[in-house]
Protein backbone atom coordinates (compact mmCIF):
# COMPACT_ATOMS: atom_id res chain seq x y z
CA UNK A 1 0.00 0.00 0.00
CA UNK A 2 2.79 2.38 1.01
CA UNK A 3 4.45 1.57 -2.53
CA UNK A 4 1.51 2.20 -4.28
CA UNK A 5 0.72 5.86 -2.68
CA UNK A 6 5.02 6.68 -3.57
CA UNK A 7 3.90 5.69 -7.37
CA UNK A 8 0.99 7.65 -7.24
CA UNK A 9 3.03 10.39 -5.11
CA UNK A 10 5.80 10.17 -7.93
CA UNK A 11 3.91 10.57 -10.97
CA UNK A 12 2.00 13.41 -9.54
CA UNK A 13 5.53 15.15 -8.69
CA UNK A 14 6.62 14.41 -12.26
CA UNK A 15 3.46 15.56 -13.71
CA UNK A 16 3.67 19.24 -11.73
CA UNK A 17 7.22 19.53 -12.51
CA UNK A 18 6.79 19.42 -16.10
CA UNK A 19 3.46 21.27 -16.32
CA UNK A 20 4.07 22.49 -19.92
CA UNK A 21 5.10 19.20 -21.42
CA UNK A 22 2.35 17.29 -19.56
CA UNK A 23 0.01 19.90 -21.32
CA UNK A 24 1.68 19.68 -24.65
CA UNK A 25 1.16 15.63 -24.29
CA UNK A 26 -2.44 15.96 -22.88
CA UNK A 27 -3.31 18.21 -25.94
CA UNK A 28 -2.18 16.16 -28.75
CA UNK A 29 -3.76 12.96 -26.98
CA UNK A 30 -6.83 14.95 -26.72
CA UNK A 31 -6.75 16.25 -30.71
CA UNK A 32 -5.37 12.58 -31.75
CA UNK A 33 -8.73 11.22 -29.99
CA UNK A 34 -11.12 13.90 -31.08
CA UNK A 35 -10.39 13.30 -34.69
CA UNK A 36 -9.96 9.79 -34.43
CA UNK A 37 -13.42 9.94 -32.84
CA UNK A 38 -15.20 12.15 -35.17
CA UNK A 39 -14.58 9.69 -37.72
CA UNK A 40 -16.34 7.41 -34.92
CA UNK A 41 -18.72 9.62 -34.82
CA UNK A 42 -19.62 9.54 -38.33
CA UNK A 43 -19.33 5.83 -39.30
CA UNK A 44 -21.70 5.66 -35.74
CA UNK A 45 -24.47 7.89 -37.56
CA UNK A 46 -24.25 6.77 -41.29
CA UNK A 47 -24.78 3.31 -40.01
CA UNK A 48 -27.72 3.92 -38.15
CA UNK A 49 -28.83 5.84 -40.84
CA UNK A 50 -28.36 3.21 -42.79
CA UNK A 51 -30.11 0.51 -40.80
CA UNK A 52 -32.95 2.84 -40.68
CA UNK A 53 -33.02 3.59 -44.56
CA UNK A 54 -32.70 -0.49 -45.13
CA UNK A 55 -35.99 -0.59 -42.92
CA UNK A 56 -37.61 1.54 -44.48
CA UNK A 57 -36.79 0.59 -48.14
CA UNK A 58 -39.64 -1.54 -49.79
CA UNK A 59 -39.48 -3.42 -52.63
CA UNK A 60 -42.34 -3.07 -55.43
CA UNK A 61 -43.62 -6.28 -56.90
CA UNK A 62 -46.00 -5.85 -60.19
CA UNK A 63 -47.17 -8.98 -61.58
CA UNK A 64 -48.16 -9.71 -65.10
CA UNK A 65 -51.57 -7.39 -66.22
CA UNK A 66 -54.66 -10.10 -66.12
CA UNK A 67 -53.53 -13.01 -63.24
CA UNK A 68 -56.49 -14.86 -62.14
CA UNK A 69 -56.59 -14.41 -58.52
CA UNK A 70 -55.57 -17.72 -57.61
CA UNK A 71 -52.47 -16.83 -59.62
CA UNK A 72 -52.21 -13.40 -57.03
CA UNK A 73 -52.76 -15.71 -54.06
CA UNK A 74 -49.82 -18.47 -55.08
CA UNK A 75 -47.45 -15.54 -55.85
CA UNK A 76 -48.41 -13.76 -52.22
CA UNK A 77 -47.44 -17.03 -50.87
CA UNK A 78 -44.40 -17.11 -53.12
CA UNK A 79 -43.26 -13.83 -51.32
CA UNK A 80 -44.35 -14.27 -48.13
CA UNK A 81 -42.36 -17.32 -47.88
CA UNK A 82 -38.72 -15.47 -48.22
CA UNK A 83 -37.19 -14.75 -44.92
CA UNK A 84 -36.48 -11.31 -45.34
CA UNK A 85 -39.88 -9.80 -46.30
CA UNK A 86 -41.61 -9.24 -42.82
CA UNK A 87 -44.52 -7.90 -44.16
CA UNK A 88 -46.44 -7.63 -47.45
CA UNK A 89 -49.59 -5.30 -48.53
CA UNK A 90 -51.35 -6.09 -51.92
CA UNK A 91 -52.39 -2.68 -53.52
CA UNK A 92 -55.14 -3.60 -56.18
CA UNK A 93 -55.35 -2.16 -59.87
CA UNK A 94 -58.83 0.07 -58.10
CA UNK A 95 -56.99 0.86 -55.38
CA UNK A 96 -54.09 2.10 -56.92
CA UNK A 97 -56.29 4.25 -58.74
CA UNK A 98 -57.89 6.05 -55.48
CA UNK A 99 -54.30 6.36 -53.77
CA UNK A 100 -53.37 8.58 -56.83
CA UNK A 101 -56.42 10.67 -57.12
CA UNK A 102 -56.03 10.65 -53.46
CA UNK A 103 -52.60 12.13 -53.75
CA UNK A 104 -52.66 14.25 -56.40
CA UNK A 105 -56.33 15.50 -57.05
CA UNK A 106 -54.75 18.15 -59.33
CA UNK A 107 -53.55 15.70 -61.72
CA UNK A 108 -56.62 13.56 -62.32
CA UNK A 109 -57.48 14.99 -65.60
CA UNK A 110 -54.26 13.15 -67.01
CA UNK A 111 -56.22 10.54 -66.53
CA UNK A 112 -59.21 11.41 -68.98
CA UNK A 113 -59.95 9.87 -72.46
CA UNK A 114 -57.69 6.62 -70.98
CA UNK A 115 -59.78 3.61 -72.18
CA UNK A 116 -58.89 1.42 -69.06
CA UNK A 117 -57.35 2.21 -65.23
CA UNK A 118 -53.71 2.49 -66.16
CA UNK A 119 -52.11 1.69 -62.73
CA UNK A 120 -51.19 -1.84 -62.48
CA UNK A 121 -51.82 -4.09 -59.19
CA UNK A 122 -48.73 -4.38 -56.73
CA UNK A 123 -47.45 -6.65 -53.59
CA UNK A 124 -45.59 -3.73 -51.38
CA UNK A 125 -42.58 -5.84 -49.46
CA UNK A 126 -41.23 -4.64 -46.14
CA UNK A 127 -37.58 -6.23 -45.20
CA UNK A 128 -37.16 -7.47 -41.81
CA UNK A 129 -35.79 -4.99 -39.09
CA UNK A 130 -32.38 -7.09 -39.22
CA UNK A 131 -30.85 -5.38 -42.02
CA UNK A 132 -30.72 -7.80 -44.62
CA UNK A 133 -27.25 -7.57 -46.17
CA UNK A 134 -26.58 -6.69 -50.20
CA UNK A 135 -26.03 -10.35 -51.10
CA UNK A 136 -29.02 -11.90 -49.38
CA UNK A 137 -31.28 -9.24 -50.94
CA UNK A 138 -29.79 -9.21 -54.46
CA UNK A 139 -30.62 -13.02 -53.91
CA UNK A 140 -33.83 -12.58 -53.37
CA UNK A 141 -34.17 -10.04 -56.33
CA UNK A 142 -32.80 -12.35 -58.66
CA UNK A 143 -35.76 -14.70 -57.69
CA UNK A 144 -38.61 -12.15 -58.39
CA UNK A 145 -37.07 -11.39 -61.87
CA UNK A 146 -37.13 -15.24 -62.84
CA UNK A 147 -40.56 -15.45 -61.35
CA UNK A 148 -43.17 -16.10 -64.80
CA UNK A 149 -45.90 -14.17 -63.44
CA UNK A 150 -43.72 -10.74 -62.75
CA UNK A 151 -43.62 -7.87 -65.05
CA UNK A 152 -41.40 -5.76 -63.04
CA UNK A 153 -39.46 -5.44 -59.66
CA UNK A 154 -39.00 -1.54 -58.29
CA UNK A 155 -36.13 -1.50 -55.58
CA UNK A 156 -33.48 1.08 -55.04
CA UNK A 157 -30.67 -1.31 -54.73
CA UNK A 158 -27.53 0.64 -56.24
CA UNK A 159 -28.43 3.61 -53.80
CA UNK A 160 -28.63 1.17 -50.69
CA UNK A 161 -24.76 -0.31 -52.19
CA UNK A 162 -23.57 3.16 -52.42
CA UNK A 163 -24.11 4.03 -48.57
CA UNK A 164 -22.76 0.77 -47.36
CA UNK A 165 -19.75 1.00 -49.76
CA UNK A 166 -19.57 4.77 -47.69
CA UNK A 167 -19.41 3.21 -44.30
CA UNK A 168 -17.06 0.67 -45.40
CA UNK A 169 -15.03 3.49 -46.38
CA UNK A 170 -15.60 5.12 -43.05
CA UNK A 171 -14.97 1.84 -41.40
CA UNK A 172 -11.01 2.35 -43.36
CA UNK A 173 -10.44 5.65 -42.82
CA UNK A 174 -11.19 5.71 -39.51
CA UNK A 175 -8.64 3.12 -39.19
CA UNK A 176 -5.82 4.48 -41.06
CA UNK A 177 -5.90 7.73 -40.09
CA UNK A 178 -6.50 6.76 -36.47
CA UNK A 179 -3.60 4.51 -37.05
CA UNK A 180 -1.41 7.53 -38.16
CA UNK A 181 -2.85 9.88 -35.14
CA UNK A 182 -2.35 7.53 -32.73
CA UNK A 183 1.50 6.55 -33.46
CA UNK A 184 1.88 10.69 -33.51
CA UNK A 185 0.12 11.00 -30.02
CA UNK A 186 2.51 8.23 -29.10
CA UNK A 187 5.68 9.89 -30.34
CA UNK A 188 4.77 13.47 -28.70
CA UNK A 189 3.73 11.46 -24.94
CA UNK A 190 7.07 9.38 -25.39
CA UNK A 191 8.78 12.87 -25.65
CA UNK A 192 7.05 14.03 -22.91
CA UNK A 193 8.18 11.21 -20.61
CA UNK A 194 11.14 11.48 -22.23
CA UNK A 195 12.05 15.13 -20.38
CA UNK A 196 10.33 13.68 -17.42
CA UNK A 197 13.35 10.92 -17.63
CA UNK A 198 16.24 13.55 -18.56
CA UNK A 199 15.26 15.53 -15.72
CA UNK A 200 15.27 13.04 -13.46
CA UNK A 201 18.19 10.90 -14.54
CA UNK A 202 20.35 11.38 -11.54
CA UNK A 203 16.67 10.39 -9.06
CA UNK A 204 16.80 7.37 -11.34
CA UNK A 205 20.40 6.74 -10.78
CA UNK A 206 20.09 7.26 -6.82
CA UNK A 207 17.24 4.07 -6.77
CA UNK A 208 19.24 1.95 -9.04
CA UNK A 209 22.46 2.57 -6.20
CA UNK A 210 19.68 1.50 -3.49
CA UNK A 211 18.37 -1.45 -5.43
CA UNK A 212 15.15 -0.23 -6.78
CA UNK A 213 14.35 -2.46 -9.90
CA UNK A 214 13.33 -1.08 -13.17
CA UNK A 215 9.80 -1.68 -12.75
CA UNK A 216 9.88 0.26 -9.66
CA UNK A 217 11.76 3.01 -11.35
CA UNK A 218 9.20 2.72 -14.15
CA UNK A 219 5.72 2.36 -12.38
CA UNK A 220 5.49 6.38 -11.65
CA UNK A 221 6.20 7.36 -15.08
CA UNK A 222 3.95 4.45 -16.37
CA UNK A 223 1.31 5.97 -14.04
CA UNK A 224 2.50 9.48 -15.18
CA UNK A 225 1.85 8.01 -19.01
CA UNK A 226 -1.31 6.94 -18.16
CA UNK A 227 -3.11 9.98 -16.48
CA UNK A 228 -1.55 11.84 -19.31
CA UNK A 229 -3.25 9.57 -21.78
CA UNK A 230 -6.56 9.15 -19.33
CA UNK A 231 -6.76 13.22 -19.13
CA UNK A 232 -6.24 13.30 -22.98
CA UNK A 233 -9.21 10.39 -23.90
CA UNK A 234 -11.74 12.83 -21.13
CA UNK A 235 -11.15 15.78 -23.26
CA UNK A 236 -11.24 14.36 -26.46
CA UNK A 237 -14.56 12.86 -25.09
CA UNK A 238 -15.38 16.52 -23.41
CA UNK A 239 -14.77 17.97 -27.31
CA UNK A 240 -16.68 15.30 -28.97
CA UNK A 241 -19.95 16.16 -26.81
CA UNK A 242 -19.64 19.33 -27.38
CA UNK A 243 -19.30 19.41 -30.87
CA UNK A 244 -21.98 16.89 -31.89
CA UNK A 245 -24.07 19.14 -29.80
CA UNK A 246 -23.86 21.96 -31.54
CA UNK A 247 -23.76 19.47 -35.23
CA UNK A 248 -27.26 18.45 -33.81
CA UNK A 249 -28.88 21.49 -33.27
CA UNK A 250 -27.64 23.03 -37.08
CA UNK A 251 -29.03 19.78 -38.40
CA UNK A 252 -32.60 19.94 -36.69
CA UNK A 253 -32.45 24.04 -37.57
CA UNK A 254 -32.42 22.37 -41.48
CA UNK A 255 -35.97 21.33 -42.66
CA UNK A 256 -34.53 19.06 -45.16
CA UNK A 257 -32.84 16.81 -43.26
CA UNK A 258 -34.84 17.43 -40.23
CA UNK A 259 -36.50 14.37 -40.39
CA UNK A 260 -33.17 12.49 -40.04
CA UNK A 261 -31.88 14.36 -37.23
CA UNK A 262 -33.22 11.71 -34.83
CA UNK A 263 -31.37 9.16 -36.27
CA UNK A 264 -28.20 11.36 -35.35
CA UNK A 265 -26.78 9.96 -31.56
CA UNK A 266 -23.79 10.39 -29.90
CA UNK A 267 -21.82 7.40 -29.44
CA UNK A 268 -23.00 4.46 -26.78
CA UNK A 269 -21.22 4.50 -23.23
CA UNK A 270 -19.20 1.54 -24.72
CA UNK A 271 -17.35 3.77 -27.46
CA UNK A 272 -16.99 6.75 -24.97
CA UNK A 273 -14.88 4.06 -22.34
CA UNK A 274 -12.74 2.86 -25.05
CA UNK A 275 -11.73 6.53 -26.03
CA UNK A 276 -10.84 6.85 -22.83
CA UNK A 277 -8.99 3.40 -22.62
CA UNK A 278 -7.45 3.85 -25.90
CA UNK A 279 -5.98 7.36 -24.36
CA UNK A 280 -4.55 4.87 -21.20
CA UNK A 281 -2.86 2.88 -23.47
CA UNK A 282 -1.61 5.20 -25.94
CA UNK A 283 -0.16 6.79 -23.10
CA UNK A 284 1.13 3.62 -21.26
CA UNK A 285 2.91 2.89 -25.12
CA UNK A 286 4.48 6.23 -25.23
CA UNK A 287 5.85 5.57 -21.97
CA UNK A 288 6.89 2.04 -22.43
CA UNK A 289 8.32 3.26 -25.98
CA UNK A 290 10.37 5.79 -23.95
CA UNK A 291 10.86 2.73 -21.20
CA UNK A 292 12.54 0.37 -23.29
CA UNK A 293 15.99 2.02 -24.45
CA UNK A 294 16.63 2.64 -20.62
CA UNK A 295 15.97 -0.65 -19.49
CA UNK A 296 19.22 -2.00 -21.45
CA UNK A 297 20.98 -0.52 -18.45
CA UNK A 298 22.69 -2.44 -15.63
CA UNK B 1 32.58 -12.47 2.32
CA UNK B 2 34.07 -11.17 -0.35
CA UNK B 3 36.16 -13.17 -3.59
CA UNK B 4 37.80 -12.34 -6.53
CA UNK B 5 39.14 -14.36 -8.73
CA UNK B 6 41.19 -13.07 -10.89
CA UNK B 7 39.13 -10.59 -12.50
CA UNK B 8 39.91 -7.98 -15.65
CA UNK B 9 37.87 -5.36 -16.35
CA UNK B 10 38.28 -3.21 -19.88
CA UNK B 11 36.56 0.44 -20.81
CA UNK B 12 36.63 1.29 -24.33
CA UNK B 13 40.12 -1.04 -24.84
CA UNK B 14 41.52 0.70 -21.94
CA UNK B 15 42.20 -1.88 -19.64
CA UNK B 16 40.87 -0.77 -15.60
CA UNK B 17 41.94 -3.40 -13.66
CA UNK B 18 43.92 -6.43 -14.72
CA UNK B 19 43.94 -10.20 -13.19
CA UNK B 20 42.85 -9.23 -9.83
CA UNK B 21 42.40 -11.60 -7.30
CA UNK B 22 41.88 -10.97 -3.30
CA UNK B 23 39.52 -11.79 -0.52
CA UNK B 24 37.54 -10.12 2.08
CA UNK B 25 36.38 -11.50 5.36
CA UNK B 26 32.91 -10.88 7.31
CA UNK B 27 33.68 -7.86 9.60
CA UNK B 28 36.89 -6.55 7.93
CA UNK B 29 37.43 -2.69 7.26
CA UNK B 30 39.81 -2.76 4.11
CA UNK B 31 40.61 0.66 2.49
CA UNK B 32 41.41 0.31 -1.49
CA UNK B 33 44.06 2.98 -1.96
CA UNK B 34 46.01 4.51 -4.94
CA UNK B 35 46.25 7.46 -7.15
CA UNK B 36 43.15 8.61 -9.53
CA UNK B 37 42.38 6.07 -12.16
CA UNK B 38 44.61 3.30 -10.70
CA UNK B 39 40.35 1.75 -10.79
CA UNK B 40 39.55 2.00 -7.37
CA UNK B 41 36.06 2.71 -8.74
CA UNK B 42 35.79 0.45 -10.72
CA UNK B 43 36.30 -2.41 -8.34
CA UNK B 44 33.72 -0.89 -5.91
CA UNK B 45 31.15 -0.69 -9.11
CA UNK B 46 32.23 -4.84 -9.39
CA UNK B 47 31.68 -5.82 -6.68
CA UNK B 48 28.03 -3.80 -6.81
CA UNK B 49 27.12 -5.36 -10.04
CA UNK B 50 27.24 -2.01 -11.75
CA UNK B 51 29.51 -3.67 -14.31
CA UNK B 52 30.43 -6.86 -15.61
CA UNK B 53 33.99 -8.36 -15.39
CA UNK B 54 35.74 -8.93 -18.99
CA UNK B 55 37.03 -11.99 -17.11
CA UNK B 56 37.61 -13.40 -13.79
CA UNK B 57 35.15 -14.25 -11.03
CA UNK B 58 33.31 -12.20 -8.40
CA UNK B 59 31.65 -13.94 -5.31
CA UNK B 60 29.78 -11.77 -3.06
CA UNK B 61 28.36 -13.94 -0.37
CA UNK B 62 28.91 -17.25 -2.52
CA UNK B 63 26.69 -15.70 -5.21
CA UNK B 64 28.40 -15.27 -8.02
CA UNK B 65 27.97 -11.46 -9.47
CA UNK B 66 29.47 -12.03 -13.40
CA UNK B 67 26.17 -14.72 -13.41
CA UNK B 68 23.96 -12.73 -12.18
CA UNK B 69 20.93 -11.55 -14.20
CA UNK B 70 19.86 -8.20 -14.61
CA UNK B 71 16.92 -8.35 -12.71
CA UNK B 72 18.56 -10.25 -9.90
CA UNK B 73 21.09 -7.21 -9.55
CA UNK B 74 18.83 -4.80 -7.66
CA UNK B 75 18.19 -7.37 -5.07
CA UNK B 76 21.93 -7.82 -4.59
CA UNK B 77 22.36 -4.23 -4.25
CA UNK B 78 19.99 -4.17 -1.28
CA UNK B 79 22.34 -6.57 0.31
CA UNK B 80 24.50 -3.84 0.54
CA UNK B 81 25.42 0.01 1.32
CA UNK B 82 27.08 2.06 -1.02
CA UNK B 83 28.05 5.73 -0.14
CA UNK B 84 29.62 8.08 -3.01
CA UNK B 85 31.93 11.75 -2.37
CA UNK B 86 28.57 13.35 -3.95
CA UNK B 87 26.06 12.53 -2.08
CA UNK B 88 23.34 11.75 -4.20
CA UNK B 89 20.83 12.75 -2.12
CA UNK B 90 17.44 13.73 -3.92
CA UNK B 91 17.61 17.53 -2.92
CA UNK B 92 13.89 18.41 -2.75
CA UNK B 93 13.08 15.44 -0.25
CA UNK B 94 13.40 15.66 3.54
CA UNK B 95 16.44 13.69 5.33
CA UNK B 96 13.77 11.37 6.49
CA UNK B 97 12.31 10.57 3.13
CA UNK B 98 15.86 10.15 1.49
CA UNK B 99 16.95 7.31 4.24
CA UNK B 100 13.41 5.85 4.20
CA UNK B 101 13.30 5.54 0.05
CA UNK B 102 15.57 1.79 0.42
CA UNK B 103 12.62 1.05 2.98
CA UNK B 104 9.80 1.55 0.30
CA UNK B 105 11.37 -0.24 -2.14
CA UNK B 106 12.30 -3.22 0.00
CA UNK B 107 8.48 -2.57 0.47
CA UNK B 108 8.86 -1.76 4.77
CA UNK B 109 5.40 -1.09 6.52
CA UNK B 110 5.40 2.25 8.22
CA UNK B 111 5.97 1.86 11.20
CA UNK B 112 9.19 -0.92 10.53
CA UNK B 113 10.67 2.45 8.18
CA UNK B 114 9.62 4.85 11.08
CA UNK B 115 11.86 2.73 13.47
CA UNK B 116 14.82 2.19 11.27
CA UNK B 117 15.19 5.34 10.07
CA UNK B 118 14.96 7.09 12.75
CA UNK B 119 17.90 4.27 14.22
CA UNK B 120 20.10 5.17 11.47
CA UNK B 121 19.66 8.49 11.49
CA UNK B 122 20.76 8.85 15.54
CA UNK B 123 23.41 6.42 14.63
CA UNK B 124 25.21 9.70 12.49
CA UNK B 125 24.37 12.12 14.58
CA UNK B 126 21.14 13.31 12.23
CA UNK B 127 18.07 12.63 13.84
CA UNK B 128 17.09 16.43 14.81
CA UNK B 129 17.37 16.85 11.41
CA UNK B 130 14.00 14.33 9.91
CA UNK B 131 12.06 16.96 8.44
CA UNK B 132 15.21 18.95 6.85
CA UNK B 133 15.09 19.34 3.62
CA UNK B 134 18.46 17.89 2.30
CA UNK B 135 19.01 20.54 -0.20
CA UNK B 136 19.47 23.11 2.92
CA UNK B 137 22.07 20.73 4.89
CA UNK B 138 25.83 21.20 4.60
CA UNK B 139 28.41 18.34 3.12
CA UNK B 140 29.20 16.96 6.31
CA UNK B 141 25.28 16.71 7.06
CA UNK B 142 24.49 15.49 3.75
CA UNK B 143 27.12 12.69 3.91
CA UNK B 144 26.05 11.48 7.39
CA UNK B 145 22.51 11.39 5.55
CA UNK B 146 23.86 9.36 2.62
CA UNK B 147 25.85 7.01 5.38
CA UNK B 148 22.50 6.67 7.36
CA UNK B 149 20.29 5.76 3.51
CA UNK B 150 22.91 3.35 3.41
CA UNK B 151 23.03 1.70 6.46
CA UNK B 152 19.14 1.49 7.15
CA UNK B 153 18.64 -1.11 5.49
CA UNK B 154 21.81 -2.85 7.80
CA UNK B 155 23.77 -4.05 5.08
CA UNK B 156 26.09 -6.54 5.55
CA UNK B 157 28.91 -4.87 3.30
CA UNK B 158 28.86 -1.23 3.04
CA UNK B 159 31.02 0.17 -0.15
CA UNK B 160 32.27 3.65 0.03
CA UNK B 161 33.79 5.80 -3.01
CA UNK B 162 35.57 8.53 -1.79
CA UNK B 163 33.56 9.54 0.73
CA UNK B 164 35.37 12.20 2.45
CA UNK B 165 36.54 13.56 -0.94
CA UNK B 166 34.15 16.80 -0.64
CA UNK B 167 34.62 17.65 3.34
CA UNK B 168 37.33 19.68 5.34
CA UNK B 169 39.70 17.82 7.56
CA UNK B 170 37.61 18.05 10.67
CA UNK B 171 34.38 16.74 8.56
CA UNK B 172 36.79 13.84 7.02
CA UNK B 173 37.51 12.68 10.23
CA UNK B 174 34.04 12.28 11.72
CA UNK B 175 32.98 10.55 8.74
CA UNK B 176 35.97 8.37 9.39
CA UNK B 177 34.78 7.65 12.97
CA UNK B 178 31.41 6.95 11.66
CA UNK B 179 32.26 4.35 9.39
CA UNK B 180 34.72 2.80 12.39
CA UNK B 181 31.84 2.66 14.45
CA UNK B 182 29.46 1.00 11.85
CA UNK B 183 32.77 -1.44 11.03
CA UNK B 184 32.56 -2.23 14.90
CA UNK B 185 28.98 -3.30 14.62
CA UNK B 186 29.97 -6.08 12.31
CA UNK B 187 29.44 -4.47 8.84
CA UNK B 188 32.10 -5.39 6.43
CA UNK B 189 33.54 -2.04 5.03
CA UNK B 190 35.10 -1.84 1.51
CA UNK B 191 36.53 2.00 1.20
CA UNK B 192 38.04 3.28 -2.04
CA UNK B 193 40.20 6.51 -0.55
CA UNK B 194 43.48 8.44 -1.72
CA UNK B 195 43.35 10.48 2.00
CA UNK B 196 46.26 9.93 3.89
CA UNK B 197 44.46 10.52 6.82
CA UNK B 198 41.26 8.49 6.47
CA UNK B 199 43.29 5.18 6.09
CA UNK B 200 45.63 6.39 9.31
CA UNK B 201 42.43 6.97 11.23
CA UNK B 202 40.79 4.07 10.19
CA UNK B 203 43.33 1.50 10.89
CA UNK B 204 42.42 -1.33 8.66
CA UNK B 205 43.39 -3.36 5.96
CA UNK B 206 45.22 -1.48 2.83
CA UNK B 207 44.78 -2.94 -0.81
CA UNK B 208 46.96 -0.32 -3.42
CA UNK B 209 46.33 -0.29 -6.82
CA UNK B 210 48.25 0.97 -9.57
CA UNK B 211 46.88 1.29 -13.04
CA UNK B 212 44.58 -1.58 -12.35
CA UNK B 213 46.96 -3.68 -10.13
CA UNK B 214 46.97 -4.77 -7.08
CA UNK B 215 50.18 -3.85 -5.58
CA UNK B 216 50.30 -4.43 -2.04
CA UNK B 217 48.10 -6.59 0.07
CA UNK B 218 48.79 -8.19 3.16
CA UNK B 219 45.28 -11.19 2.13
CA UNK B 220 46.55 -11.45 -1.38
CA UNK B 221 44.11 -14.44 -2.37
CA UNK B 222 45.66 -16.88 -5.38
Amino acid sequence: MRRVWYFIREAIISIRTHRTGTLIGILTTAFTLTSFGVFLLLYHNVNNLLDRIQHNIQIIVYPKEGLEPAKLDEMKQFLKSNQIVESLIFISKQQALEDFKKQFPNEIHLLEGLPDNPFPSSFILTLTSSTPSTDVTAHLMNRLHDHQDIERVKYNRDWIERLTLIVTYLQWGALIIGGILATASMAIIANTVQLAFYTRQEEMEILRLIGATRLFISIPYLIEGALLGALGGGLAIGFLRSGFAVFKHRIESLSVIGGFSSAFEFFPVPFSLTLLVGGIVLGCMGTLATMLGWMKLR
Amino acid sequence: MIQLFHVTKYFDGRVALTDISLRIEKGECVLLTGPSGAGKTTLLKLIFGSVPPDDGQILVQNRNIARLRRTDIPYHRRTMGFVLQDFKLLPHRTVFENVALPLIIRGLSVFESRRKVAEALRAVGMDHKQTTRASVLSAGEQQRVCIARAIVNSPIILLADEPTGNLDPQLTMEIADLFKSINAKGTTILMATHNRQVVDRMNGRILRLECGHLMADQGVYA
